[in-house]
């Protein structure tokens, strides 16, 4: 008999309650995970069965899954063996698997076990409860001895999925990214800095199936293109987490020399940002986005407060997001060590934010004031040249 | 007459540049000569063609591209896997365990550890020349910090079983790691951490027809060894010393291509095996010889057990001939000795220098292959060779 096929099973999140998109859902999520696989595994068959996404790995299911666990979407994942749905393949294939896993616990002491069945096909011939003894208590001898049934809080669940013509048998599972997949929920304009917020900002973007079209502000030759480096780094490790990524590198060095001939110093911050804001927007039309995105949470530092931000979010028209603005310092940390972009962000490499920086920046901004200072600057032509002058780079994870 | 062109078969040993590696590395021996480290133009260029090599080695590991650190080769990642792991590990236990035909790169090196106070032991080997799993699970204990095992041997192409003994690891042994030389693996066998089910990797360039001097050693999420050498930082701290750019951005390249090749490159050398061992039969008094079955075995890789005087005189009879091979590995050459598999399968020392290696890759042609076999009749005849 040749071993059962190894695939990946995925099982949804929150696809579930979108009754009339869900196949909308389905396939936007089969095509990230085509995407998401590309390079490990370009010949993997991505298949959508009833409920389930089923992936059939060329090159090894257990890379295909952990790499799954990075796409949003699913609830959880497990590399499962296929095997058509007769009871005697059933449970040959879990007892070949609980052979298997039970080398992964040590033999001093018995492992707390149970076989959990769920039967999505309704005319298979036995219950669910029916095919748990059943396979239970064949369970071949040198096997037996090493478990002990423990239906409540088991270390080894042996789970046989029954459905039409195939079914699947696994011990573990993976858990999902969850979220939406990306691409279900529109586009946005991350404004990314090389900080730890805004990337954090952007996954949380799109772990709620928006697109994230990246957008960062360089100030060359005030800052060096070490700068730039970083932000590709970011990007490409933002890029694991939807199927497609386009970064924007928009020239800020002109801008800030002329907020800092001839505005006032405490408003400096400010001023950059409302301009970066009007870049992003421009960016948002060109790329039919709908939305803004920052990193920017309550009272962290001196630009965050309500009233900075109200001055800087009057300088656009759309929406502005602030996916991080409940959160601590601590909390923006821990997920960015998760997703990969803390070690990257605390590389010290200065950005534009530092160039000019005023001694003691404005902390209780007002709009008329920020008005006034920019009567003296011909806004639209910085912003058009800033916004003409972007370099796009196409992101590769 | 003119002499036939030369019948390369020792592709363990090393594989020769592909002409795509070459000409990816090329510009970086010239015009782009910057320092990853500078932060100009010219600096940052190196930087990402770094990048870009990392992602590609990340790819062919199914890893993120920060699990790659690079270093100058398959001896270097395996010293700072098995040195760095299990000093990064000594206070949670010092018991290590290593394969038993281990490369002198890890095995010296876990040798090295005994000094520092760490308690050595080496996993044994069953009477059919495989990997003696009951023995390892028997061996594994809650203070083994590392465990280090090739993935295919270098002188017989044997495939070890690591996701089976990372599950024995993970049961027995669950503050240790498991570390896998896989040098000779790329191209031969699949090198997906998460499939072999090991938390350390180490691999190497130069046998897979990119450049000698560049290596990468692949780690598990989180997963930190003490570093060997120090200075200004690269690799996350992990290999101090500017980084080798035109090597690894061969070494990137190479891995590129042989994910994409390696389907094909296995199919081709086992046609080639199955052609040699016809050869042999006809030879007469020569056979291969497969530790552990010819199941689980890297095809490219052909241990061939001959007649007659030892494994050198055919070797130098052959190369007389224009067909290189080998007998053991490179490494060992050097050094003599009787390889433990081969003491395994019962073989006196008399018969151990007896075994010819042949190693083949995607570019062995069957007609070299053919050239060879005859140059091996020939030289039988020479020698008189009976078994």
């Amino acid at each position: 008999m040749s071993p059962a096929e190894e695939v990946v099973i995925g099982r949804y999140g929150e696809l579930w309650l979108k009754g009339k998109n869900r196949g909308d859902f389905e396939r936007a999520l089969q095509r990230n995970v085509r995407a998401a696989l590309a390079g490990i595994d370009p010949e993997a068959a991505v298949e959508r069965e009833h409920g389930l996404l089923v992936v059939h790995p060329r090159a090894g299911a257990r890379s295909a899954a952990a790499r799954l666990t990075e796409v949003f979407g699913f609830a959880s994942l497990s590399v499962a063996r296929a095997v058509p749905s007769a009871l005697a393949d059933l449970t040959a294939a879990a007892h070949a698997l609980l052979a298997e896993a039970l080398e992964g616990f040590p033999r001093e002491r018995p492992v707390r076990f149970r076989v959990s069945t769920q039967r999505a096909d309704k005319r298979f011939p036995m219950t669910s409860p029916e095919i748990d003894r059943y396979v239970a208590e064949r369970i071949p001898p040198v096997l037996a001895p090493r478990l002990a049934v423990d239906l409540e809080q088991p270390e080894l669940e042996l789970c046989l999925h029954v459905r039409t013509g195939t079914s699947y048998v696994f011990a573990e599972r993976l858990p999902g990214a969850g979220g939406l997949p990306v691409g279900t929920v529109g586009r946005a304009v991350v404004l990314l800095s090389g900080g730890i917020d805004s990337p954090v900002a952007a996954w949380m973007t799109m772990k709620r199936g928006c697109e994230a079209v990246l957008l960062a502000f360089h100030s060359y030759p005030w800052v060096g293109l070490g700068f730039e480096r970083k932000v590709e780094r970011l990007a490409a490790a933002l890029a694991r987490y939807q199927p497609r990524t386009r970064l924007y590198l928009a020239p800020l060095a002109e801008i800030q020399t002329a907020v800092r001939d001839q505005a006032p110093p405490p408003y400096r911050t400010v001023l950059y940002r409302r301009m970066m804001q009007r870049i992003a927007g421009r960016l948002a039309r060109a790329e039919r986005a709908g939305a803004l995105v920052t990193g920017e949470s309550l009272g962290q530092v001196a630009s965050q407060t309500l009233e900075n931000l109200a001055c800087i979010e009057a300088a656009g028209e759309l929406p502005v997001l602030r996916p991080l603005i409940g959160f601590d310092k601590s909390e923006t940390i821990a997920l960015a060590r998760r997703i990969g972009t803390f070690s990257i962000s605390i590389e010290n490499e200065p950005d534009c934010c530092t160039v000019f920086q005023p001694e003691r920046p404005v902390i209780r901004g007002r709009l008329d004031l920020c008005e006034q200072a920019e009567a003296a600057l011909d806004v639209e032509g910085l912003v058009t040249r800033a916004f003409e002058a972007r370099r796009a780079v196409d992101v590769v994870a | 007459m003119s002499a036939p062109a030369p019948v390369y078969l020792d592709h363990a040993a090393t594989t020769p540049l592909a002409p795509e590696v070459r000409a990816a590395m090329l510009p970086f021996l010239e015009r782009e000569f910057g320092n990853p480290s500078s932060r100009h133009a010219l600096g940052v260029a190196a930087a990402r063609a770094l990048e870009a090599a990392r992602a590609e080695v990340a790819r062919l590991c199914a890893v993120r591209p920060a699990q790659v650190t690079f270093t100058s080769g398959g001896t270097e990642a395996n010293n700072l896997a098995v040195l760095g792991l299990a000093r990064a590990r000594a206070r949670l236990g010092r018991h290590v365990l290593i394969g038993p035909s281990e490369h002198p790169c890890v095995r010296d090196a876990a040798r090295a550890l005994v000094e520092e106070g760490f308690e050595l032991e080496t996993l044994r080997l069953d009477a059919a020349g495989a990997l003696d799993l009951a023995d390892a699970a028997a061996r594994l204990r809650p203070d083994t910090v590392l465990v280090a095992q090739m993935l295919v041997n270098n002188e017989f192409g044997t495939l070890y079983p690591l996701a089976r003994l990372a599950r024995l690891v993970r049961a027995n042994a669950p503050q240790a790691v498991l570390h896998t030389d896989a040098v000779q693996a790329v191209g031969k066998a699949p090198v997906a951490l998460a499939e072999l089910g090991v938390h350390s990797l180490a691999l190497s360039a130069h046998k897979f027809h990119g450049p000698k001097g560049a290596g990468a050693l692949v780690l598990a999420e989180g997963l930190r060894p003490r570093p060997l050498v120090f200075g200004g930082e690269q690799e996350q701290g992990l290999r101090s010393g500017t980084e080798n750019v035109a090597g690894l951005v061969g070494l990137g390249r190479a891995a590129e291509l042989v994910r994409a090749r390696a389907p094909a490159a296995r199919a081709h050398v086992a046609a080639l095996r199955a052609e040699l061992r016809a050869g042999l039969g006809a030879l007469g008094g020569a056979e291969l010889v497969e530790p552990g079955g010819p199941g689980g075995v890297a095809e490219a890789i052909a241990a061939v057990l001959l007649p007659g005087p030892p494994a050198e005189v055919w070797q130098h009879h052959l190369e007389a001939r224009g067909v290189f091979t080998s007998v053991g590995s490179a490494c060992q050459a050097r050094k003599g000795g009787v390889s433990p598999a081969l003491l395994a399968l019962g073989f006196d020392e008399r018969r151990a220098k007896q075994v010819l290696r042949l190693s083949f890759a995607r570019e062995t042609s069957v007609d070299e292959l053919r050239a060879g076999l005859t140059a091996l009749a020939t030289v039988a005849g020479e020698l008189g060779a009976r078994a």
